[in-house]
Parts: C-alpha cells; structure tokens; sequence
C-alpha cells in the first residue's frame, strides 16, 4: 500500500494552516491568553468567597489547570472541525477526492489530525503559561511517562471524536442539512465528557452510568492521566476502551458510508 | 475504449410547496417526484477518440459525464471504461482517469499550485524525473511556468483554469473528462486552452469527453459530436455529417453601401438577416446560392460578397430545438 501521500496530505494540510500569519497568531495565543485569563479570575474569586481549600478534590489550582487545559482537549478532539465532511457532501466537495485513487476516509483522518497536532503544539503553550502564571510545582506534578502517556492518548481521543462525528456527518447524504446534529454531539461530549463540570462534581451513579459511553473517554481520561495519581494498567485498559469504541464508530461510519454513496448527486459541476 | 449500454439515471427530487404554508406541511410530510436525467443510453467512444458533449441545460450531459467518472452511481445499465466499472472506484481506474471542471476547482486554495501537484505525485506515485518532465512541459505548453509558485487564490481565472489543467493532466491519463474548461475565460484564454488541448491530444492520445457550451471549443477540438435532449442522444456523429445533413442554406456574406430590404429581396431565392447599415447575411437555399448571388450583385451595391457554408453552431441549435434528429 502506498502511504507517503498520507504524509504529504499531513505536511499539506499544515502548511495550510500557517499559511495566513495574523490568523495564526491570533488563533495560537488569542484563544488560549483569553481561556487562561477566564479561569483565572472566575475560580480564584469563587475559591475565596468560599473561603475554601480544595472543592471534589481539586483545589484552585488544580481547577483553573483543569478548565485551561480541558477546551484545549476539546480543541484537539474537533481537529479540522465539525460540518466539513456533511459539507462537502452537500456543496459536492466531496467528488475531488472521489476522482483520486485514495481513500476517502484515511484522507480525512489524516488532514483531522494535523490540525489536532497544531493544538496539541497549541497545548504546550497553554502549560507553560500555567507554568510561568502560577509556579512550577503544580505543572511538575505529573512524570515524564504520564506526561508521554497523556499527549499519546490525544491521537486516540481525536480519532475517537472524528469516528463519531463523521458517523453523525454521513447523515448528509439524505438530509441535506445535518448541522444541528453536530452542534448536539458537540454538546453532548462537552457536557457528558467533563469540559464543562468535571465528572467528579457529577453523582456516583452517573459517573457509573457514563461510563458505559466513549464521553468521559474524550475528556475525564486524559484529563486523569494528566492530574491524578497515574497507573499505567489502568491506562491501558482505558486506552483500549478508546481504540474499541473507535473501531466501533468507523465501522458505523464505514456501513453509512457505503449506504449514502448511492445518494450522493456530486452538485456543483 | 468507453462502452455504455442502456444507461439510465433517475433522480428523486422533493417537490416543495410554495409559501410559508407549504414549507410548514414540508416538515411533516413531502412529495418526491422521480426526474429522468438520463434515459437508455449507448454510446461506445473508441482509444484516442474526442467526442463533443453538446445539449441545453439539463439535457443530461453532465449527469453522464458524472456517471462515467464513477460520481454518481447508475439507476440502471452498464458502462465499461478501459475495462473497468467506474462505480466501483477501483485504483487501477482512477489513476487512470481525470475530470478537469470548469467550475469548480481542485487545487487547493491557499497554497502555491507546486504544492498541490507535489501531492499528487504522491496519490498518483509519479517517479520523480517523469514528475519533473510532466510540470515543465505542461507548464512550458501553457505559459504558466512563472505562476506555479503564486498562491491559487490569486491567479487570474485563466491561470487558475491552466493551473488545474496541469494538475489534471500530471499522471498522463488515457480517459480525460473536460468539463466546461473554458467558461467564463475571455478570448485570449480560451484560445490558449483550446490549443492546449489539442496539441495534448496529438501528443498523447487518450480518449476525450468534452462538454461545452462554447461552439468553438466544439468545432476546433471534436471530430465526433454527441447531442444530448431531454436526457437522450438526438445525433451521433461527425461533425461534418452535420452539415451534409442539416446545412439547407449557404450563407452569403455582404458588405454593401445601402441597407438590403429583406422584403424586397425575393423570397424563393432565400432570406435576410440583418446584421448592421452594411453588413447583411442571406441565408439561400444550397441550389440557389449562386443565381442569389448574381441576383445581388445586379440590384445591390455590393462591396464584398461571400458564399459560406451554415455555422455548426447554428446547425446544432437547429438540431437541438428541433428534437430527435
């Protein structure tokens, strides 16, 4: 099998992503000076109203890592963005990459996860921004195979979100406008995976409850394996969980794929 | 070789309601109707052949060409192309093939056309000396060496169509479908594609679909015209049949000093269009162009005079309005 045009699309699709400098820049430190800044203030001030040391066992600055680093996670998963795949479905974007004798699917994780690679890079920055904010010793919690084991499970997190949204995504290819559903996925990992309120603020029987879903997988797992205590058993398992519920999804995606292909009219030309 | 037999295309539309009323039903309950794009085709396109793929909007002609490069998949028949089914999107087909859209682009936006075809090498695995040759004789052939390094977004849109034709044409594919290369190009460009295309073809031979509503594009390049109707081929064959089978007329060109009156001129030796104050076309029957000609010349002040053969363009217009031919 031939494979170099995959890193070829990789480096392509990377190049395309610096190729306009104030965007770059505005993307790459905007988003994440503005999260930091957020975070900051919020939790310190509900920290001292509250008067107290630490809230389910995070204390503050374990909270404002926490709410720092969690939309970055949430970044990484989305990669190169939710609706692109319904779009050019829809708009006929899609026929370019039928006429090339290469996989669809393989092309779209690629490009997926170079723009994943970018917020991991994008990752770094927001550590040590804590890091120089508040001091070492919180950042230098974590050892440097936790530190490995936690960006590895990053590429697994953000195929799993891709296998899901393009499963909803292929939906386009009987109704015309799938958007919606993306916007309730997109919510729903928010929510259920912990990047809005962490799981340990959820009762047990729900965490036991979501637990049985890939959502906490997106979020809580790698968020885990950067700030608790770090057994690498139990990361193992967990990560073979995520490579499950991935094989699960891209076979789904794969079964609805070669359902819709037959309704694709290629509009545009 | 392309072998098509019995090719039909059907498509379900949803008939929507006019009004607020009806957009409110919709939510609930919609109406399909089955349109027939393309309806029991055959057509067989022999190695090196280029055909013209001519028809109104809607004819159908861009449904086939979708189907032919395995887009859209067929309601019913079969199509071979160089052996394969192109709905089964194999490899060996798609390395094979290429659609250049006039329409639509395929490079990549925002990074120098080099960087896109630097992919396809890849996807199509170009050894690196043949990828070199190709770039620089497609880019010589077309004069856009120079560009080759400029951000797609700002090319001119001649360039930009020259640009995608070299990306099309870098794995040296034998069925190439030309979609409307030339539209919206001004007449410097169009030339300079028409020309491209045919020096290509002389040169490497592969099969041709092209589809155009540019009669030049069609009279330069094709040998071979297909005339599409309402989802079905109303004539098939060459171009030159046309004009034994269809040209009635000659057309006689005029320069003259005073206006003809075309109620003056008689009618059984044909019919005026007026072009300007000094330029007049009479379209005579065959027979009678020459005894119209000297009957001009006797009552008229005649600067130039000119005896032609009807326009393909006009002849196919004619074909096209008048159906099954």
């Amino acid at each position: 099998m031939n494979t170099r045009w995959l890193k070829s699309i990789f480096t392509l699709e990377l190049r395309q992503i610096i190729t306009y400098r104030a965007d770059f820049w505005i993307n790459f430190l905007g988003n994440i000076s503005i999260n930091f800044v957020l975070a900051y203030f919020l939790w310190k001030s509900i920290y001292t109203a509250k008067a107290v040391e630490s809230m389910n066992g995070f204390s503050m600055n374990d909270i404002i890592l926490y709410y720092i680093v969690a939309p970055q996670l949430f970044k990484i998963q989305q990669g190169s963005g939710i609706g692109n795949i319904s779009r050019e479905i829809y708009e006929g974007g899609l026929t370019k990459y039928i006429l090339y004798p290469i996989d669809y699917y393989l092309y779209k994780i690629v490009v997926y996860l170079a723009h994943s690679t970018f917020y991991i890079l994008q990752l770094f920055m927001v550590l040590f921004l804590y890091w120089v904010v508040l001091g070492q010793d919180h950042v230098l919690n974590f050892t440097p195979l936790q530190f490995l084991c936690f960006i590895f499970s990053l590429y697994f997190i953000a195929l799993l979100y891709f296998a899901m949204s393009s499963t909803c995504e292929l939906i386009a290819f009987w109704a015309d406008n799938i958007w919606s559903l993306g916007v309730i996925l997109r919510f729903s990992v928010s929510f259920l995976g912990g990047a809005l309120i962490p799981l340990s603020f959820f009762p047990t029987w729900a965490q036991t409850l979501l637990y049985k879903t890939p959502f906490p997988y997106l979020i809580t797992f790698p968020m885990n394996t950067l700030m608790k205590e770090f057994h690498f058993s139990e990361y193992l398992s967990n990560l073979g969980i995520i490579i499950l519920w991935c094989i699960a999804f891209l076979l789904l995606s794969k079964l609805v794929w070669i359902k819709g292909k037959y309704k694709y009219t290629g509009v545009g030309i | 070789m392309i072998e098509v037999k019995n090719l039909s295309k059907n498509f379900k539309v949803h008939k929507k309601q006019e009004g607020l009323k009806g957009s409110i039903k919709s939510l609930f309950k919609r109406e399909y109707i089955t349109k027939e794009a393309v309806k029991n085709l055959n057509l067989t396109i022999q190695e090196g052949e280029i055909i013209g793929l001519i028809g109104a909007n809607g004819a159908g002609k861009t449904t086939l060409t979708k189907m032919l490069s395995g887009i859209i998949h067929p309601s019913s028949g079969s199509i071979s192309i160089l052996g394969f089914d192109p709905w089964k999107r194999e490899n060996a087909y798609r390395s094979q093939m290429s659609l250049i859209m006039g329409q639509k682009a395929q490079l990549w936006w925002d990074l120098p056309a080099m960087d896109g075809y630097l992919l396809l090498k890849e996807i199509y695995q170009i050894p690196n000396d043949e990828f070199k040759k190709r770039v620089k004789f497609l880019s010589e052939s077309l004069g856009i060496d120079k560009e080759l390094n400029v951000q797609v977004r700002r090319l001119s849109l001649g360039e930009r169509m020259k640009v995608e034709l070299i990306a099309a044409l870098l794995h040296n594919p034998k069925v190439v479908f030309l979609d409307e290369p030339t539209i919206g190009l001004d007449l410097t460009a169009q030339k300079a594609v028409r020309n491209f295309i045919k020096n290509y073809r002389k040169e490497f031979k592969p099969i041709m679909i092209l589809t155009s509503h540019y009669m030049e594009d069609i009279e330069e390049l094709c040998e071979r015209v297909v005339i599409m109707k309402e989802g079905q081929f109303i004539f098939d064959g060459n171009i030159k049949e046309i004009q034994n089978k269809y040209a009635q007329n000659k057309m006689i060109k005029l320069q003259t000093n005073t206006m003809i009156d075309p109620n003056e001129f008689p009618m059984e030796l044909g019919e005026v269009r007026i072009i300007n104050q000094h330029e007049q076309i009479v379209y005579s029957p065959r027979d009678k162009a020459m005894q119209a000609a000297s009957y001009l010349l006797k009552h008229y002040d005649i600067l130039d005079l000119t005896i032609q053969e009807e326009e393909i363009g006009d002849l196919i217009e004619k074909i096209m309005n008048k159906g099954n031919a």
